[in-house]
């Protein structure tokens, strides 16, 4: 067990986010438990509004107004992100914990140049020059493959494709070489040939720098090939939780395995893919008593409709684990 | 630098135009915006070389020439005092400059500095900020001007006199900048207001976009994601705003000269010759026309430009 936890980069326990409406307060994360090895890549799946963005950004306790977090802990390297200071918290963010943010349209200053984009986390984390800095944005355009660094770091976001820009996203975020990159959907804006080429340039850039990923989409089959281990979230709750070829091979909860056989459509639109499970899912604040999939389920049963299954685990080594009545729960070895 | 560059290829697909140059492209194409470009620009030339230019001191009498209708020796006639009325439009003209860029950089530095403060960092400083700004705008401007006047003027200069009598510093002596002073003070007061709203506004709104929170994620400052990507990003309504203002403040500046808190005689501004104008115009237009459409054009060509900016910058905008 204390090798197991020595290894931990990020380790998040029953985090609870609610969000303040005119109803009252939403609960949109339930309690989840994360976490992220040294060295791991972790790919977080779920369908729009599940809540994944609002996680990772609770992590750096950037949640917008109005959203808080109110119950659960998370540590990176062994330290309470909520506890800490906001001096050390700004060390963490951009230096340890490296963001990749959704759009890279608008994640942008559009009145920046890239090149000063870049510069400024190296001067503020790494305490270079503006000189120096500027020698450092110029290699790591070139690390994300950017054409032609030396001009690309003088021109402002608009003068880039969405491609481009999202490789200067990732560049932003590799900057001070964290050790810990979090990418929130980065290629969700982009069409599916270079969607392909910046996963591959994370897996490159993985090995090269030997960091952690957590990579949120709610696209599985990108990311097969490129994360160790699959959270699937439902909802505000995780549904099941796998190594990804485990996952892939034998899918346990009802969602992942509607997710799965969606798959063969890849060409088809992002929605109608999803729709194949049919349904939506609840809003915040609207969720169902006991299995917040049960109105959407094919297998749901009446004590799906008043109890809420726990995730457990599911296989002989426990690391295959999913929250459903419906699968039969791996019997304990001792 | 030759603008066409060798682009690799796969980001050719997007033209490079820079933000301001498209802006400045749209802004070419309105007439009335350039008109009022160019009469600014013709303004601002006579305001910085014209008092070299003109044939007349501001203040040479020729008492053998008073009272005089334009001719081709004085364009603008002659005053009262014999004085030549284009050379002193001429010199109005700085003054003119002088008030309306000095009053807008004052109230702009407050204004930004204090919207700005209250639209970042929210409450407490908001609600402080905001009740500062309405109360000043509540308080009408003209009277405000004339009680700062009223009762500033006359301790300073004592104050002044007597610290000559003290020192025999010359500085002390000079009179005219106490009142460039407490003008340019007065009614700088009263105009930030507005730049404080707007920029108020703008950071709001700026806030919650993404970059801002991407720079967050960077552990950037506050103070360099406020100077660096918020500023930045609110300056475009900013700047038609200050286009809009210098007008406003020549305007102004003239209203205070003609109630008698303005830039006061022998210095010429447009406003106090206005004011003398008024009082002889059945009998001498010259004196009155002369300035007033020199401040009318000032002031149309400034409100021209304020709008084309607009159009240029917000081409979501009108239109
Ligand atoms: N600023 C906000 N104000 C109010 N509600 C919000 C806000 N941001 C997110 N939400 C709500 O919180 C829920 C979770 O949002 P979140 O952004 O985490 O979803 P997501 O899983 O990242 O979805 P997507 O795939 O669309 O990015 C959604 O139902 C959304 O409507
Ligand atoms: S618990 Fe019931 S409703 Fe929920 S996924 Fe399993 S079978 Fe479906
Ligand atoms: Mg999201």
């Amino acid at each position: 067990m204390s090798a197991k936890t020595e290894n931990r980069l990020l380790d998040v326990k029953g985090l609870t986010i609610e969000i303040e409406t005119r109803r009252g307060p939403a609960v949109v994360v339930d309690g989840i438990d994360l976490h992220v090895d040294k060295g791991e890549t972790l790919g977080v799946v779920g369908e729009s509004g599940c809540g994944k963005s609002l996680t990772m950004l609770s992590l750096m306790r950037l949640l917008p107004n109005k959203i808080r977090v109110t119950q659960g802990e998370a540590h990176f390297d062994g330290r309470d992100l909520q506890k800490m200071s906001n001096r050390e918290l700004r060390k963490v963010r951009g230096g340890d914990i490296g963001f990749v943010f959704q759009d890279p349209m608008t994640s942008l200053n559009p009145v920046m140049r890239i090149g000063d984009q870049l510069a400024e986390p190296l001067i503020y984390h790494r305490g270079m020059s503006r000189r120096e800095a500027r020698t450092r944005a110029t290699e790591l355009l070139r690390l994300v493959g950017i054409p032609g660094p030396e001009e690309r770091i003088q021109a402002y976001p608009h003068e880039l494709s969405g491609g481009m820009r999202q490789r200067v996203m990732i560049a932003i975020g590799l900057a001070c070489e964290p050790k810990l990159l979090i990418a929130d959907e980065p290629t969700t804006a982009l069409d599916v040939t270079i969607q392909a080429q910046i996963v591959d340039l994370v897996k490159g850039l993985r090995e090269k720098l030997g960091m952690s990923v957590v990579w949120i989409t709610h696209d599985l089959a990108l990311i097969a090939g490129l994360v160790d281990r699959v959270v699937v979230l439902y909802a505000g709750t995780i549904v099941e939780d796998a190594p990804v070829d485990e996952l892939y091979a034998n899918p346990r909860h009802p969602y992942t395995r509607g997710l799965l056989a969606s798959i063969p459509k890849l060409s088809d639109a992002p929605a109608s893919r999803l729709n194949s499970i049919g349904g939506t899912p609840p809003e915040p604040g609207r969720r169902p008593e006991g299995c917040p999939f049960a109105p959407r389920c094919p297998l749901a049963m009446d004590v799906c409709r008043s109890h809420v299954p726990k995730l457990e685990p599911v296989s002989a080594a426990g690391s295959h684990r999913a929250a459903c009545f419906a699968v039969e729960k791996a019997r304990e070895a001792a | 630098m030759s603008v066409v560059q060798a682009q690799p290829a796969p980001l050719a697909e997007e033209a490079p135009v820079s933000l301001w140059r498209d802006a400045w492209y749209r802004l070419k194409r309105n007439r009335l915006a350039i008109f009022g470009l160019f009469v600014i620009a013709l303004l601002a030339f006579t305001a910085l070389f014209g008092p070299y230019l003109t044939p007349y001191d501001f203040l040479g009498q020729d008492l053998e020439a008073r009272n005089q209708a334009p001719s081709l020796a004085h364009l603008f006639g002659t005053d009262d005092l014999g004085r030549d009325v284009f050379s002193r439009v001429v010199y109005g003209t700085r003054t003119a400059f002088l008030v309306a860029v000095v009053v807008t950089t004052i109230a702009l530095a407050i204004g930004t500095t204090l919207g700005a403060i209250a639209g970042f960092f929210g409450n407490p400083f908001d609600r402080v900020i905001m009740w500062l700004t309405d109360v000043t705008m509540s308080v009408p401007n003209l009277l405000l001007v004339v009680v700062i006047n009223a009762s500033l003027k006359t301790p300073i200069a004592q104050w002044m006199e007597a610290r000559y009598l003290e020192t025999l510093n010359p500085f002390y002596r000079e009179t005219v900048w106490i009142d460039f002073l407490l003008v340019f003070g007065s009614m700088a007061l009263i105009s930030w207001p507005p730049y404080a709203r707007l920029v108020r506004a703008q950071v709001l709104s700026i806030r919650s976009r993404p970059y801002i929170t991407a720079a967050q994620a960077l552990g950037l400052s506050n103070r360099i994601i406020l100077m660096r990507y918020v500023v930045p990003n609110a300056l475009g309504p900013l700047i038609v705003a200050v286009s809009a203002g210098l007008g406003t403040a020549m305007v102004l500046e003239s209203a205070f000269s003609f109630l008698g808190v303005g830039v006061n005689p022998p210095t010429p501004s447009w406003g106090n010759m206005i004011s003398d104008g008024l009082r002889v115009w059945q009998h001498y237009p010259h004196l009155l026309a002369a300035p007033a459409a020199v401040l009318g054009l000032a002031s149309v060509a400034f409100s021209f430009l304020g709008d084309g900016l607009n159009d240029a910058l917000n081409p979501r905008g009108s239109k």
